[in-house]
């Protein structure tokens, strides 16, 4: 009668499992699609290549996006008058970062040498001229090496010209990390995705039991099966129980994305229903398992039979029923993270959408998050129920 | 005054629980049923309150033909009938305050009573009830806190609250210790004899019927056997009743 025996580590490893199933399944997924002109080559899942990404992924998936520091865009500029003698040359700084080009001016389309030194170390940069009327106009882009040195061939455009003896300036945009470390936005993102996985696993629930509570009594052969009337209502309200069963949520959740769209209200209904056919059966049989004592009792005071119901059966059936729900609860917590991964929101879509845009270590703060959540609710499920029976 | 007349009960399986079974109880009498396990003292008890449906039979309450009684008039029936079991069939979980108060059911309305709300006047009547069996300091703790003599106190409280004309009690003292069982029996005694209200109740011990019992009907495989009193049932009747192995056992400490 009493749900699965709780097991605190569980949870835990049935998530770090379907973390490996995930690594697999991206692997997989990039792989077919990225190299290959078949939409799906299973061949490519054995080679020796595409696994070999698995390690730079795992390792994204274990350091999440926690923290960051604020970024604030810094321009490195340098005057660089063209032609040469139509303004004052710049001069370079010795220290900090620093652009250095091979001239102090030059000709319209003379090729000449940028270097960048001290600027963020494996950095993809873009060099541009700017005018001085403001305009810029793109140059190249380059990567700064190990120790944030490039070295890069610039040409000095025709059009560009000192105007009114203000020159143009060769430029560069860094995005210089300053102040405190901080929790990064990747960090709130999934705080969010959590709160409204669990929220969707809430609502699911609450809304699950609203119908399933006094439907479960008409499930109930010592309640119901009285008379033709009540045998047919038993028999049917079981059923329907059972048909709901044999669905998984997911599919439900599918069948539902064609009538409204799918998201979040999708995903909750596909929940409610699924978690109304298990509820259900859950609340029946703990109502066909009371003492029929006291209903013999009050039943034999002259009392009807919703009084019944009241008073002999709600109380003994409310701690099967409230460890029940927070069962259900937990549960729905996972699947609505599945749900969400195909689209109905919450944690599970966030998730996808890195997996998707190749964002690993954001993709690695979900999965922990999940993780965490997972085993968190797992955790006060079982004391909860321990407490309450 | 109760009738029954001709009643038989067949289970669906096929038991002949109770064949032409018959006899009339004044009021105020303390009829006691004797019989062995199975002979079908808890299924005529229950019949005379439509617990469990007759198969046969009528069986006449004040005139009242409680067995073409249903819905609101079963009820009506119902609540002059207190009831009293072997398992006290409290519930457990529920205050013994609740308890009492829900021997009232049957007056008052459903939404109210869902509701928990109680009249100041029956919150009155379930204390007194408590008071009467002992028990009032008892009144907000659980049901299942009680000993078992103490939980039988509780139910024959809570059959006090339906102000009953009768009262069923199917072996009342057959899970409690020879002292308590001699309680639960006088108070039954004292209602039986202050209050007028009539009692049916099946008994196992002989010593006991001896003692509370005005008259005595006993049954042997759902049939009539014996109807009479109490010190009519001598060492031959016994044996009719009990079958020819049967020795007397008593339940002892008579009161
Ligand atoms: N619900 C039932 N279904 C079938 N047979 C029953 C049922 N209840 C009682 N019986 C049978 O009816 C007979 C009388 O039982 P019961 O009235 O409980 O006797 P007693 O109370 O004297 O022990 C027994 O043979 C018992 O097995
Ligand atoms: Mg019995």
């Amino acid at each position: 009668m009493t749900p699965e025996k709780p097991n605190r580590w569980r949870a835990l490893r049935t998530t770090l499992t379907a973390v490996v199933v995930l690594v697999a399944y991206i692997l997989a997924y990039r792989g077919s699609f990225v190299a290959s002109d078949t939409p799906i080559d299973l061949r490519r899942l054995f080679s020796v290549e595409l696994w070999s990404k698995g390690g730079p992924l795992l390792r994204d998936f274990l350091t999440p996006d926690l923290v960051d520091r604020e970024i604030q865009p810094v321009t490195l500029q340098l005057p660089v008058p063209v032609p040469c003698g139509s303004a004052e040359n710049g001069v370079p700084a010795t220290t900090g970062p620093r652009l250095v080009p091979s001239v102090p001016c030059a000709a319209p389309r003379d090729k000449f040498r940028v270097e960048g030194f001290e600027l963020q170390p494996d950095t993809e940069l873009q060099l541009r001229w700017r005018l001085p009327s403001g305009q810029y106009f793109p140059g190249p882009f380059i990567t700064t090496d190990a120790d944030g040195h490039f070295s890069a061939e610039f040409e000095a455009r025709p059009i560009v010209a000192t105007k009114d003896g203000v020159p143009g300036q060769i430029e560069v945009e860094l995005q210089v990390e300053v102040g405190a470390v901080k929790l990064s936005r990747a960090f709130f993102d999934v705080l969010d995705g959590v709160i409204v996985t669990i929220f969707m696993a809430l609502i699911a629930t609450a809304a699950a039991v609203v119908v399933a509570a006094p439907l479960s009594f008409l499930a109930a052969q010592n309640v119901t099966r009285r008379g033709r009337v009540g045998t047919a209502v038993y028999y049917l309200v079981r059923t329907v129980f059972n048909i709901l069963r044999s669905f998984e949520a997911i599919v439900i959740a599918t069948l539902f994305a064609f009538w409204v769209d799918f998201g979040p209200f999708a995903g909750v209904l596909a929940l409610t229903v699924v978690t109304i056919a298990s509820l259900g059966k859950l609340f029946s049989e703990a109502v066909e398992g009371i003492d029929p004592g006291p209903v013999e009792a009050l039943t034999a005071t002259g009392a009807n039979r919703l009084q019944v119901v009241w008073f002999a059966i709600v109380p003994q059936i409310v701690p099967n029923f409230v460890s029940f729900i927070i069962y259900h609860w937990d549960i729905n917590v996972r699947i609505s993270t599945i749900i969400g991964y195909v689209g109905g929101g919450g944690i599970g879509y966030y998730l996808a959408q890195m997996i998707n845009t190749g964002q690993d270590n954001k993709a690695g703060t979900a999965i922990w998050a999940i993780v965490l959540v997972v085993w968190a609710m797992d955790f006060i499920s079982a004391e909860v129920r321990k407490r309450y029976t | 005054m109760l009738e029954v007349q001709h009643l038989h009960k067949v289970y669906p399986n096929g038991t002949r629980a109770l064949t032409d079974v018959s006899f009339q109880v004044e009021d105020g009498e303390f009829l006691v049923v004797i019989g062995l396990s199975g002979s079908g003292k808890s299924t005529l008890l229950r019949c005379i309150n439509r617990l469990i449906e007759p198969t046969q039979g009528k069986i006449l309450w004040d005139g009242t033909d409680v067995t073409a009684a249903s819905g609101a008039e079963l009820r009506g029936i119902r609540r002059q009938i207190g009831m009293i079991f072997q398992q006290f069939n409290l519930v457990k979980r529920s205050s013994v305050l609740t308890n009492v108060l829900a021997g009232r059911l049957g007056y008052v309305g459903t939404a109210g009573s869902l509701a928990g709300v109680w009249s100041s006047a029956d919150r009155a009547s379930a204390v007194r009830a408590l008071e009467r069996v002992g028990l009032a300091e008892k009144a907000q703790s659980r049901a299942d806190a009680l000993s078992g003599g103490q939980q039988q106190r509780v139910a024959i409280a809570r059959a006090l609250m339906q102000n009953p004309k009768l009262i069923l009690a199917d072996e009342p003292v057959a899970s409690l210790d020879p002292v308590l069982s001699h309680s639960i029996l006088q108070y039954l005694e004292q209602l039986n004899r202050e209050e007028k209200i009539t009692v049916i109740c099946s008994l196992h011990f002989l010593d006991l019927v001896h003692r509370y019992a005005t008259r005595v009907i006993a049954l042997k495989d759902g049939e009539v056997v014996f109807t009479g009193l109490p010190q009519e049932i001598d060492k031959a009747r016994f044996k009719e009743i009990y079958g020819e192995d049967a020795i007397e056992v008593k339940a002892g400490l008579s009161a």
